[in-house]
């Protein structure tokens, strides 16, 4: 019952995501459908951390470096380096990947407050970085760039100049990386990964190897947030230092422990519930965030699965399942073990 | 002669001035029920932390079924068939008793699949469902593991143990904690295990420990106080003065 409900309102929101394009104009909200735009690309960028921070419980500070990775290789691929779009876009993730290995080598070897103290100290010196390397990333300006095609054939050309075409490239990508993401934490390695999140100890007794995991993990949660730089810096034709900074990471954070994390989905709820929030409220109160630190506050102390913990809680409440449950795995937006915070660390004596 | 299942040779850990191995040598050999007994602080989980990898010695060697283990990590020790359970219970809290088994044999393959579904890997389950059985808890398999008593946490760190399809098991207190009913179960299912795998268990439930071991070690300060069968380790003199004469009941955990 449960899974049917979830199923039901994700194909909703899906239908409603395809058919925004010409339902937001009907409506007069024409607008809104760059703010969509940009709440799908940080959904992916809350996805990273909720990798990270949700299946294999490290808390990431510093995602905002993999981000401004993906940004800046979309952007100096292009301005500088004169690359079409598709090579631009892979330089980006190359990059963004590249650094999210290196520095997940050495990150991973820490656990806990370590682990969140070293991911804000690589994030804090890229950012010093693009700061001052003023000719290759423009430093306080940015680097931006005009959009190459897409495809050209002909007479044909398709680009992201088209405010359709960029949304549904935008949505598609989007799409496609949560599979990814759904298709990881339903596998071996996925499982894997939790059993690292819910006691280290343990798992390396039972043979995992615990530092290559989530060393895995960390490379593949840049990936995410690499691509959706790469997918934010297409969107404002431009790249800026001022993402790389740990303030966005931290937003991350919050979408992420507000929509549920370590549910599939958790991450984008949280995500458009806050922009929606910011949207709104910025331009009639200039100090909306205390409300957001307020959200925070309760969310963590009453629901401490986030609002799809509480939503699955509920519709548990609504319509239990029967005894024998034998339908339960492989469905979306409902991960049987979608516990936030890691069990506290217990340590062999 | 071949090697003898487990040999440790001049065994040595310090935790700053405490010496808590003291240059111990054991041999273990296989199809042999083994007891590790001792007073709080003689070294027994110290000595199960360094063969299992998760402690570095200072100095000393442990091979393993004749390949020297000494100083490597946890999952490659594990990989090679060697399983243990932890004092303190500990499983993975919120997956349910089925999924605690199944990522404990999958981990025995060694290299875990990114994309594909877990319902593909029909192997993993269908001994997964073999386990489930032989610790009798097929009963809770969709149970969350963090909502079992005490005595099923128990069962299922030995099933997760077992599920690595290991050769040598090594248990830790395996029914500290538990009631007599469960005890004697426990037992029971120990004394079946010990006819397919070699096990060696520390317990402080001494008529647990002179029912079940077929050769018992008896530790004291870091160092190996005595070795025989249940009959040479009650007629001890020495051991009898250390440990045995006085009947007190320690319930802390061993440094």
């Amino acid at each position: 019952m449960k899974e049917r409900i979830n199923r039901t309102v994700l194909l909703a929101v899906l239908a409603f995501l395809i058919a925004a394009p010409w339902v937001l104009p009907a409506i007069g909200l024409d607008y809104w459908l760059d703010i969509l735009a940009e709440i799908i690309i940080w959904s992916l960028f809350a996805a990273s951390v909720n990798l990270l921070f949700g299946y294999v419980g490290l808390l990431s500070f510093g995602q905002a470096l993999f981000f401004g990775m993906g940004m800046f290789g979309v952007a100096i691929g292009i301005a500088k380096l004169g690359l079409g779009f598709w090579p631009a876009l892979g330089f980006g993730m190359t990059v963004s990947i590249g650094t999210a290995a290196v520095a997940g080598a050495l990150a991973v070897r820490l656990t806990w407050h370590y682990f969140a103290i070293i991911t804000v100290v690589f994030s804090l010196i890229f950012y010093f970085i693009a700061l001052s390397a003023k000719p290759l990333t423009g430093g306080d300006d940015g680097t931006s760039f005009s959009m190459p095609a897409m495809l050209e054939t002909g007479e044909f050309e398709l680009s992201l100049t088209d405010p359709t075409v960029q949304y549904f490239f935008i949505l598609a990508v989007a799409a496609a990386a949560y599979f990814l993401k759904h298709l990881i934490v339903k596998s071996p390695f996925g499982m894997a990964l939790m059993a690292v999140r819910e006691n280290d100890v343990r798992a390396s007794l039972i043979g995992l190897n615990v530092y290559f995991l989530r060393w895995s993990a960390f490379v593949i949660a840049g990936g995410f947030a690499g691509l959706a730089g790469c997918l934010f810096a297409l969107f404002g034709r431009y790249a800026s230092a001022t993402y790389m900074f740990y303030h966005v990471s931290g937003e991350g954070v919050v979408w992420t422990i507000i929509g549920g994390a370590g549910t599939l989905f958790g991450p984008a709820v949280g995500t458009a519930l806050l922009i929606v929030v910011r949207e709104e409220l910025s331009n009639m109160w200039e100090h909306y965030p205390i409300l957001v630190g307020l959200v925070v506050i309760l969310t963590v102390i009453f629901a401490p699965k986030g609002l799809m913990g509480f939503w699955n809680a509920l519709l548990d409440r609504l319509a239990p399942a029967p005894a024998d449950r034998t339908t339960g795995d492989g469905r979306p937006g409902e991960t049987p073990d979608a516990s936030a915070v890691p069990a506290e660390r217990r340590t062999g004596p | 002669m071949t090697a003898p299942m487990l040999r440790i040779a001049d065994l040595t850990k310090r935790f700053g001035g405490l010496v808590a191995l003291d240059g111990v040598t054991l041999d273990f050999e296989s199809n042999v029920l083994h007891a590790i007994i001792g007073p709080n602080g003689a070294g027994k989980t110290t000595l199960f932390n360094v063969i299992s990898g998760m402690l570095k010695s200072d100095s000393g060697t442990v091979q393993f079924r004749g390949k020297d283990i000494s100083g490597m990590a946890p999952h490659r020790i594990s990989r090679l068939g060697m399983s243990r359970s932890l004092q303190i219970k500990s499983v993975f809290d919120s997956m349910t008793v089925a999924e605690n088994l199944w990522i404990a044999a999958q981990a025995r393959q060694g290299v875990m699949h990114p994309f594909a579904s877990r319902s593909r890997f029909g192997r993993t389950t269908e001994r997964v469902d073999g386990i489930l059985e032989q610790i009798g808890l097929t009963g809770l398999r969709d149970s969350p593991a963090g909502t079992l008593s005490y005595g099923d946490v128990a069962l299922l760190e030995i099933g997760i143990a077992l599920a690595t399809e290991p050769s040598l098991l090594l248990l830790d207190e395996p029914i500290c904690g538990m009631g007599p009913a469960e005890t004697a179960e426990t037992v029971e299912k120990i004394r079946h295990l010990a006819e397919e795998v070699d096990l060696i268990i520390i317990e402080h439930d001494m008529p647990v420990v002179f029912d079940l071991a077929d050769r018992i070690t008896v530790m004291a300060q870091g160092g190996v106080l005595a070795r025989g069968t249940p009959d040479e380790i009650a007629k001890n003199a020495a051991v009898r003065e250390a440990y045995l004469g006085d009947e007190e009941e320690e319930d802390d955990p061993d440094a």
